[in-house]
């Protein structure tokens, strides 16, 4: 015999079926809700196996404290993250604010300023790692490019670019620069396109031109959509290989690496593969308030761009 | 008219599997299996073609299928570590890097080989038997993990050119070791007098980047008396007085070419490419540096330069200071087989097939002499014995026929973690660069190496 515990014990799961049953199908009813199902798997599957899967293998093949024991001793580790602060900060800042400053340049009418806007974006549109291989061998303090140039012009020998910490990293940030400027001054310049004629007409009415039109009409539309490439950027930024592997190598003496390519070097030259995910994870604590800050700005509802 | 009986056609398929196993000793007739093979694609054509003709020759006599995917060095490397970490590996992959062998040897990934080695054993040089072990700290023992396939050593290039502009001749350089890399620092000297304003006397790596940096110190480290630095046991012997004094003097003349500017100032920062274009420019008159790739690289569009210009100066290493031949460090591309391999039969007995003197002989050779052979009866070819070739018989003497020794890696996997973390590298550069004393740079890379090896304890 089943006593008034039992029974409530055994009908709890049954309601709790019915209760979630009820909330998937919401206002859906019969084959809609079939229909449904049936839209929403594949993308459930795909985004399981290649969203949900990596990131938790990723975490799970980071999780051990011995990795970010050895990863804390490696003598480069501390020069890496001070190295990777450096890269975001300038890179992406310097890009954003020249992007910013030339999307307003590239709005200035005439056919000529087509033509320069398509030269201008050349750089994005050729492939990056026989770019950054070229300003490599261009910035050779022997046989490159820049040096001959000096030399045969104005007879100035120039320094081993790629010999000094600082002056190797601030090549690597250059040509990131270089490389990405144009990208974020099209995506600028697309939100100030979007900016109503008739609200930049009522300001210069109300004498509200140049410095004073950017200052207080153009930048507070644009500000969110600027904030929101600043932490998109950051994040691509912070995954970036290409320019410090190729340009300057994590080199000279292996002060000029970022975490990417730390993790790369520990994953496949040393052949720790799990070293290699212990050093990205370990700008976790860089990335996440990003993330959370970049969903936040997402979904704001006021009136910006 | 003879009828087909049951019993005739039995004979008859006896007789004939029969004849084939004599004809193809190593091929066990079984039923037809596939194996996936992975391999470093070649540096030339040629290695691609004599590896896809090795894998069609063996299909045709074993009735097994190969799928062989023939991949570029760097992202077959990166495919090799990702397969062995996730447990989905192919039948059989090439070393690459050669130091798989050991480090993953040392996490018990690798299937025993020994059987597919013993059937050439007797033909293969000692220094490739030896490379072909590693040491398993789950077995506590150490084993047969690799199949040697093929060599490579780091010979000196000089632009003779060069060495006769600067009023010597190649016969002038000297033969011990400190005199022999001496003699180009007058050279730069002597070619700068004449108003040659950026030639360099040494191609030193003393750069932190690629495999180079680690073979250049390794080599000046062995001439200086430090080879016992890793013994066969695995342990590594820092408090060999010995052992360091020879790391301090290689530092203090890597370090001090750089330093007194007889080295290319980009040389800090160079790639494994790097040295080779800055040779082919003329920008330093001799190189020490892996492999014939350097000569390889410019036979077609330079023949003058391969068969004239370039010398590699047919002996190997000078001797040491006291007069003493230098034994020259060897690396292995061995053949591997994954543990959690599908088709482990069929990946050992196309081994077994590629290993036959006369197959993988062929296999190298169609490289142009970038790679050496592993067993010293295929350095007496007429290939590798050309009279009209300058590189080939040096380069055979000096990396199988000469004295050899493996890399420290195979006794210990610590020091592949050494070369990867370019620990010597940084002495190098500290001395070069920041001005710091060699014996300073020594003690702060013996540190580093102390807390590597400590990861790596061999019973």
């Amino acid at each position: 015999m089943l006593d008034t515990a039992s029974v409530a014990g055994i009908g709890r799961p049954a309601i709790r079926r019915g209760t979630l049953s009820r909330y998937l199908r919401g206002s859906l009813k019969g084959g809609e809700y079939r229909w449904a199902v049936a839209f929403v798997v594949p993308y459930l599957a795909v985004f399981l196996t290649f969203v949900a899967y990596p990131v938790v293998y990723g975490l799970w093949m980071g999780s051990e404290a011995s990795l970010y024991r050895e990863l804390f001793a490696d003598p480069i580790y501390q020069s890496t993250v001070v190295n990777t602060v450096l890269y975001l900060a300038l890179g992406v800042n310097v890009k954003m604010f020249l992007a910013l400053l030339l999307s307003g340049f590239f709005m200035r009418p005439g056919w000529w300023m087509k033509v320069l806007l398509l030269i201008f974006v050349l750089p994005w549109a050729v492939p990056q790692i026989s770019t950054f291989i070229s300003i490599h061998w261009m910035l050779n303090g022997e046989w490159g490019f820049l040096n001959n140039a000096l030399y045969t012009l104005f007879h100035i020998e120039g320094p081993s670019w790629l010999n000094d910490r600082w002056m190797a990293l601030g090549a690597v940030i250059v040509s990131h620069i270089w490389k990405w400027t144009p990208f974020w001054t099209l995506i600028l310049l697309a939100g100030r396109m979007a900016i109503p004629l008739e609200i930049r007409d009522t300001a210069r009415v109300d004498g509200a031109t140049g410095v004073r039109g950017f200052v207080h009409i153009t930048f507070p539309l644009l500000a969110n959509l600027y904030l929101i490439c600043t932490l998109l950027s950051t994040i691509f930024l912070l995954g970036d290989f290409n320019a410090v592997y190729f340009v300057s190598g994590g080199g000279p003496a292996n002060s000029t690496h970022v975490l990417a390519t730390l993790g790369i070097r520990d994953a496949f030259d040393i052949g720790n593969p799990r070293l290699g995910v212990a050093a990205v994870m370990s700008a976790l604590p860089l990335v996440i308030p990003l993330v959370i800050v970049l969903m936040r700005k997402l979904r704001t509802t006021e009136v910006q761009l | 008219m003879a009828y087909l009986t049951r019993r005739s056609v039995l004979r008859g398929s006896v007789a004939l599997g029969a004849s084939r196993l004599v004809a193809a000793p190593h091929i066990a007739k079984a039923a037809a299996t596939t194996a996936t093979v992975w391999f470093a694609q070649g540096f030339v054509q040629d290695e691609d073609v004599a590896l896809r003709k090795a894998v069609a020759d063996y299909e045709k006599a074993s009735g097994n299928k190969i799928e062989l995917s023939i991949i570029p060095f760097a992202p077959e490397r990166q495919k090799i570590i990702s397969a062995i970490t996730s447990g989905v590996v192919p039948d059989m992959v090439d070393s690459n890097p050669a130091e798989i062998l050991q480090l993953y040897g040392w996490q018990d990934k690798w299937v025993d080989v020994s059987d597919v080695v013993d059937t050439q054993r007797a033909q293969f040089s000692e220094t490739a038997l030896q490379a072909a072990q590693a040491y398993n700290n789950v077995t506590k023992k150490r084993g047969v993990y690799g199949v040697p396939l093929r060599a490579a050593v780091v010979p000196c290039h000089i632009w003779r050119p060069l060495v006769e502009k600067a009023g010597f001749k190649i016969e002038d350089i000297p033969k011990t070791w400190d005199a022999y890399f001496d003699f180009f620092k007058k050279v730069q000297d002597n070619l700068r007098k004449q108003g040659e304003r950026k030639v360099y006397g040494l191609g030193f790596q003393v750069t932190a980047s690629g495999v180079d940096p680690y073979n250049l110190f390794s080599a000046f480290l062995v001439a200086y008396g430090g080879q016992d630095i890793v013994t066969k046991d695995g342990k590594v012997h820092l408090d060999d007085p010995k052992v360091k004094q020879a790391a301090i003097k290689a530092a203090a003349y890597l370090g001090g070419a750089y330093r007194d500017g007889y080295v290319p100032p980009s040389a800090i920062n160079w790639n494994d490419a790097d040295d080779n274009n800055a040779f082919h420019a003329k920008l330093m008159v001799m190189d020490v540096d892996g492999t014939l790739s350097t000569e390889v690289a410019v036979k077609d569009k330079h023949p003058e330069w391969y068969y004239k210009d370039i010398v590699t100066h047919g002996i190997g290493y000078p001797n040491d200071n006291a007069g003493k031949p230098v034994p020259s460090i060897v690396g292995f591309t061995n053949g591997l087989i994954p543990k959690g391999a599908k088709n482990v039969a069929v990946a050992k007995e196309f081994l077994k097939y590629f290993i036959q003197p006369k197959i993988i002989g062929e296999f190298v050779e169609l490289g142009l002499g970038r790679w050496l052979p592993v067993m010293p009866s295929l350095a007496k070819s007429p290939f590798w014995q050309n009279p009209k070739d300058p590189h080939l018989r040096g380069y055979v003497q000096q990396g199988l026929l000469g004295q050899t020794i493996p890399d420290y890696y195979v006794f210990n996997p610590a020091m592949a973690e050494v070369r990867n973390q370019q620990v010597w590298s940084l002495a190098m550069i500290d001395v070069a660069k920041e001005g710091v004393k060699p014996e300073a740079a020594i003690e702060k890379a013996f540190k580093r190496i102390e807390e590597l090896f400590a990861k790596y304890p061999v019973a």
